[in-house]
């Protein structure tokens, strides 16, 4: 603790340290508790101490580690800091070349002064942030600091133990890191720079969407993610389907993942995709919109994911890609 | 004529207060701070509804800090207040009747003292049952808010014999209307800053619509005359009617006069949201009736409003919701009957619209069932209906005569918009289209439109009263003067609350005198120096001064012309008022600059008028004399997916006399209308066990830049009848009103579903599937 200074010592307002290591920040944690939590962007921590929180004894600002704040290609993956803030997110060219979902999902949280402190791992942590739908179809990792020193694990996994309530409350969030064969490398998209691949008519998709009471600066109800592949026979290949919103831990959604692979890409396939999540996408409750509202919405929106990328593929990429 | 910049010309005029505003530099009387000031909380009540058995502040007293901690015991005056009855608590005794209700207030030497002292008074409540609903309050077993019973008000108008008429109607609709609690949403919360001074006096530096009226209630609750108690009340962060009232006044200057000390006091949103006003939720229904060629018969209203726990202007708002149920339409029969009802929901009150947006709401959608039901276009029926210039108000009253209602109804009529209607109406219904694709929809898709969008355009007519209405004393007046330093200095007692008001008055005193804007000083919203103009509501206070003007402009400008002839040795013909001075009409040159002028005069020139505004010869309490007329057009666009709307366009044309200032018109119908669209699509301050369930902006959504994206145009008819004595109407409120039944309408349009709820429910248009409709490939491809 040598290494922290801390700052603004009174009975009502919290101790804050700012540990330049992982390993500090952790220790800190260990030791106060549920007295104590990490600070990243506290955007979110702010509205919950708005909405009557208690604001804990200490709080661990994690801004003065640098090194959380890079986002570049590390090991066959692409590692985003958990320092990185949504702003550096949404304007990062790489991102928005291999996984523009992430950008757009970025774009589409809060707004420009808040996504200027706000980080992609407050997001991430919170467990129920916008961007995470768009980091699962990514299969994005997590990298976390605990007990036993740097760990890695999927999001799809701690996203599951979150909603049993097994995941670990201590444990440091260092990095999401996306695999590098998840990036957006669109074959179709390649046609004009590299001739020679006009051969493979494959056609690949990504789309994101984040559907609030109204249009913008607002708390999400649904937020959906598909990504995938046409073949040059028309079939679906490696459909990757998230949903969540709101309070509703995101999560992916195998069932239909699976039942669409290899289907034609066609309205039968729309159909089923509408259907599973009908049945499947169970919202946590939000005392402004219906559960019922919610499932169609979700639907809805993964559905008419589905039917762009085909019309898409179908009319030979003339329509905007977009939510 | 449009109104924009470029068809306004010169009279596009840099607003004087815009410059401040927009930087941030500008200080709001709640941004206002003293050395040694106290900072003062308020203990509200967490129970909707509960007795109180004990108050224990000895605690709180004893904290280190605190210098002061008052219950209703220390209220030397009236423990009461309210505009037009004193039936709210400053601090309650024995019972709590709402959420915002306060029990104590402390003020300490830290905003974290008093939070702490807060903390420290102790209050024993025993819950009581809670009257949610209006419908509730009104059964025979429901608990009693105040000892009189849960009514606060009820009006009727009746002609002819309604009821007896429907069994000859070919055609009756009945709906019932249901319009939520809306927020006034004003950047800054209620707050100020209170100072006593040594000789017992005290100046309340705290927003308010009507300064001379919190003077008068104040110094009721103080025990204090009223000259030892200046208001100064502008500039204000926004009110729309939500600070008329007194809000954390009371609590300010009742902790300054006990400490001795300036206090401090500002509203967190929270605060604000739990103890403001909000617009009245009302239930609506209605019944209207016509013959076989589709003219109105019978028309029956009953409407119940939910006021909350005390009266404020509940019973005005009422009354001005009866009146514009029945607006501008010739009804053969009327019957309305209103009842507003105490319940242990938030605090109703004043707000832009003052129930006309509820009643136009529902009015208005029973025109288009109507229209449907005889099989006629809407806007035909409508024409079909309306009374003609010469005809009786509301209420049977004479009024003053315009052609207001027919001029907008036919701008409507010629908007591109509602043309682009007709034209969608037809096709749709043409047999060579519908046959020549199955699953052609004009309305759907198309352009950048993805097929799960559809788009609608509707219409809605607005009649709005001006003024308080027969039977309410509503005075007003200004002053103008010369002063020793050279300056022309207008004095009025209003408020300039963001609508535009100095703005205006400046542009009025530039045209009419010809005054140059730096030859003049503004004054309002300080009690001690301004005449009682009355309060800046009701779309009232840019007719008052126009009024004041043009009473003022002989008397001021003969004075200030003969002193000028006496200094220059010229005759008074040969002289003229201008900018910097006055002129000589004859040799083109300035005889002599205002300060000039000043400096030789051994008394200030100063005129004062004193006027009200008109009313009806009517013994119909509320019954108004002056209205404003809106036609709007909108058109809407739907997602199927989620059932959102989103307004693309939107047309308003609005019949008010002659514009005084363009750019103060404009922001007055366009802001107006981004109220009229959270209402219509967005805000509802939802309650539960009395409870707010959205207690900031995270959740009780208002509309932001995204959602008031579409273009919005808007056509000023200015005519008015020769002879016309009373110049521009208000146009502070109208433009809040039309809107949400004018985006129902295009709703119906376009998604074939009639809206009966505002806010309009998102599910209510969403599809199951929306996409399985539009085949983009199946195996026959
Ligand atoms: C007005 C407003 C609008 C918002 N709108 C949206 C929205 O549209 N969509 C959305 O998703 N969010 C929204 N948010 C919430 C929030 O801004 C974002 O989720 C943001 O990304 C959180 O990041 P942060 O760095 O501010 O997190 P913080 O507030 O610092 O932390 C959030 C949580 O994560 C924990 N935490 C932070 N860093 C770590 C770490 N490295 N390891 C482990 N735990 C950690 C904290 O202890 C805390 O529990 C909004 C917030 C506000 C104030």
């Amino acid at each position: 603790m040598q290494m922290s200074d801390a700052v603004g010592f009174s009975a009502s307002t919290p101790t804050v340290w700012r540990p330049r290591h992982a390993e500090e920040a952790y220790r800190l944690k260990k030791q106060f508790g549920h007295d104590a939590a990490y600070v990243s962007g506290g955007t979110l921590l702010r509205t919950q101490w708005e909405n009557g929180s208690p604001v804990p004894g200490h709080l661990i600002d994690l801004s003065s580690a640098a090194e959380w704040k890079e986002a570049g290609a590390d090991n066959g993956t692409f590692a985003i800091g958990a320092q990185t803030t949504l702003s550096a997110c949404r304007s990062d060219p790489q991102l928005q070349a291999l996984y523009p979902l992430i950008v757009e999902a970025s774009r589409s949280i809060a707004a420009p002064s808040i996504r200027n402190l706000a980080t992609i791992g407050g997001n991430v942590s919170s467990g129920v942030g916008d961007s995470l739908p768009a980091l699962l179809v990514y299969e994005a990792q997590l990298d976390w600091y605990d007990d036993g020193g740097e760990r890695t694990e999927s999001l799809e996994d701690w996203l599951r133990r979150m909603q049993d309530g097994t995941a670990q409350t201590d444990s440091l969030l260092l990095r999401v890191r996306l695999p590098l064969e998840s990036a957006n490398l669109d074959p179709s998209e390649n046609l004009s720079e590299n001739p020679s691949l006009t051969a493979d008519p494959a056609h690949s998709f990504a789309y994101y969407a984040k559907i609030g009471r109204r249009d913008s600066f607002v708390p999400s109800a649904v937020t959906t993610a598909l990504t995938g592949t046409i073949d040059g026979s028309g079939r679906l290949r490696r459909v990757r389907l998230a949903a969540g919103g709101g309070k509703t831990i995101p999560r992916r959604y195998p069932e239909a993942e699976a039942r669409l692979e290899g289907k034609a890409a066609d309205d039968r396939s729309v159909h089923l995709l509408h259907a599973i999540l009908m049945a499947s996408y169970t919202p946590a409750p939000d005392p402004f919109l219906s559960d019922e509202y919610r499932k169609r919405t979700a639907a809805n929106v993964a559905a008419s994911h589905l039917w762009r990328a085909i019309s898409e593929f179908a009319h030979g990429k003339e329509g905007e890609r977009c939510c | 004529m449009l109104l924009n910049r470029r068809n306004s010309g010169e009279r596009w005029r840099v607003r004087p207060d815009g410059p401040g505003k927009v930087t941030g530099a500008l200080a709001y009387l709640t941004d206002m701070d003293v050395p040694g000031a106290l900072y003062a909380l308020v203990l509200r009540s967490p129970h909707p509804h509960a007795r109180i058995v004990s108050i224990h502040t000895e605690a709180a007293r004893s904290l280190p800090g605190v210098a002061a901690v008052l219950t209703h015991a220390d209220v030397p005056g009236l423990n009461r207040f309210g505009i037009a009855r004193q039936d709210q608590p400053v601090f309650c005794e024995d019972r709590t009747r709402y959420v915002g209700d306060a029990v104590a207030a402390v003020a300490a030497e830290t905003l974290a003292l008093a939070g702490s002292a807060l903390d420290l008074i102790e209050v024993e409540y025993e819950p009581l049952p809670i009257v949610g609903d209006p419908e509730q309050a009104l059964l025979p077993e429901a608990p009693l808010l105040h000892p009189e019973g849960n009514i606060l008000h009820s009006k009727s108008y009746r002609s002819g014999d309604a009821e007896a008429i429907f069994g000859q109607c070919a055609h009756v609709v009945e709906e019932t209307y249901v319009t939520t609690r809306q927020m006034h949403a004003y950047m800054e919360t209620e707050g100020g800053l209170f100072v006593p001074g040594p000789d017992g006096s005290l100046t309340v530096y705290a927003p308010t619509q009507h300064g001379f009226m919190d003077r008068l209630q104040l110094s009721r609750i103080l025990a204090m005359p009223e000259r030892r108690i200046r208001i100064v009340s502008s500039p204000i962060g926004g009110s729309f009617g939500g600070k008329d009232e007194l809000n954390v006044q009371p609590y300010g200057s009742l902790l300054a006069m006990v400490t001795g000390r300036p206090v401090k006091i500002h509203n967190s949103r929270r605060e604000s949201v739990r103890s403001g006003l909000k617009r009245h939720p009302m239930t609506i229904r209605m019944k209207t009736g016509t013959d076989e060629s589709g003219r109105i018969l019978a028309h029956r209203v009953r409407i119940v409003a939910d006021t909350g726990p005390y009266a404020t202007l509940g019973a005005e708002v009422l009354n001005f919701a009866t009146e514009h149920v029945v607006s501008a339409y010739r009804f053969g029969s009327v019957d309305v009957e209103s009842i507003s009802v105490f319940t242990n929901n938030g605090m109703s009150g004043e707000f832009r619209g003052f129930g006309g947006n509820q009643a136009i709401f529902a009015l208005e959608g029973q025109m288009d069932r109507l229209a449907e039901a005889v099989g006629m276009d809407p806007w035909e029926f409508r024409r079909l209906n309306m009374k003609a210039a010469d005809e009786p108000g509301p209420f049977g009253q004479t009024i003053a005569r315009t052609d207001g209602l027919a001029k907008v109804w036919a701008a409507a009529a010629d908007s591109a918009l509602w043309k682009e209607r007709v034209h969608l109406d037809i096709s749709e219904n043409s047999d060579i289209i519908s046959t020549s694709s199955a699953t052609f929809d004009p309305k759907r898709g198309g352009g950048d439109l993805p097929l799960w969008k559809r788009t609608g355009i509707g219409a809605a007519l607005v009649m709005h009263g001006a003024g308080l209405g027969y039977g309410i004393p509503d005075p007003s007046g200004g002053r103008l003067a010369l002063r020793k330093d050279g300056k022309i200095e207008a004095s009025f007692g209003f408020e300039e609350c963001g609508q535009g008001l100095i703005a205006t008055l400046e542009q009025m005193l530039v045209e009419r005198f010809g005054f140059a804007a730096e030859d003049l000083r503004i004054v309002i919203g300080d009690s001690d120096a301004v005449p009682d103009s009355g309060s800046s509501t009701a779309s009232r206070a840019t007719s008052m001064m126009w009024k004041s003007l043009s009473l003022l402009q002989t008397p001021f400008t003969e004075k200030l012309l003969t002193e000028a002839a006496n200094c220059c040795g010229l005759p008074v013909q040969r002289l003229r008022l201008g900018p910097g001075g006055i002129w000589d009409r004859e040799s083109g040159e300035r005889a002599i600059g205002y300060p000039a002028l000043a400096e030789r005069l051994a008394e200030p020139i100063v005129c004062e008028a004193s006027t009200s505004y008109p009313v009806p010869d009517t013994d119909i309490v509320g019954a108004h004399y002056l209205y404003s007329y809106a036609a709007v057009v909108v058109k809407v666009e739907i997602d199927d997916l989620t059932g959102r709307i989103r307004v693309l366009r939107q047309f308003h044309a609005v019949a008010a006399g002659p514009v005084m200032n363009p750019q103060g018109y404009l922001g007055q119908i366009e802001g107006g209308s981004s109220m009229a669209l959270g209402f219509a699509l967005l805000e509802e301050s939802t309650m539960a066990q009395g409870q707010y369930i959205a207690n900031n902006f995270d959740t009780y959504l208002i509309p932001t830049i995204a959602d008031l994206s579409g273009p919005v145009e808007v056509l000023a008819i200015e005519d008015l009848p020769d002879g016309d004595a009373y110049g521009p109407r208000g146009v502070g409120e109208i433009g809040s009103v039309g809107l949400a039944a004018a985006i129902a309408s295009a709703v119906r349009n376009a998604a074939g579903i009639f809206i009966h709820r505002l806010p309009i429910d998102p599910a209510l248009l969403q599809e199951v599937m929306p996409i399985g409709q539009w085949a983009v490939m199946s195996d026959e491809r």
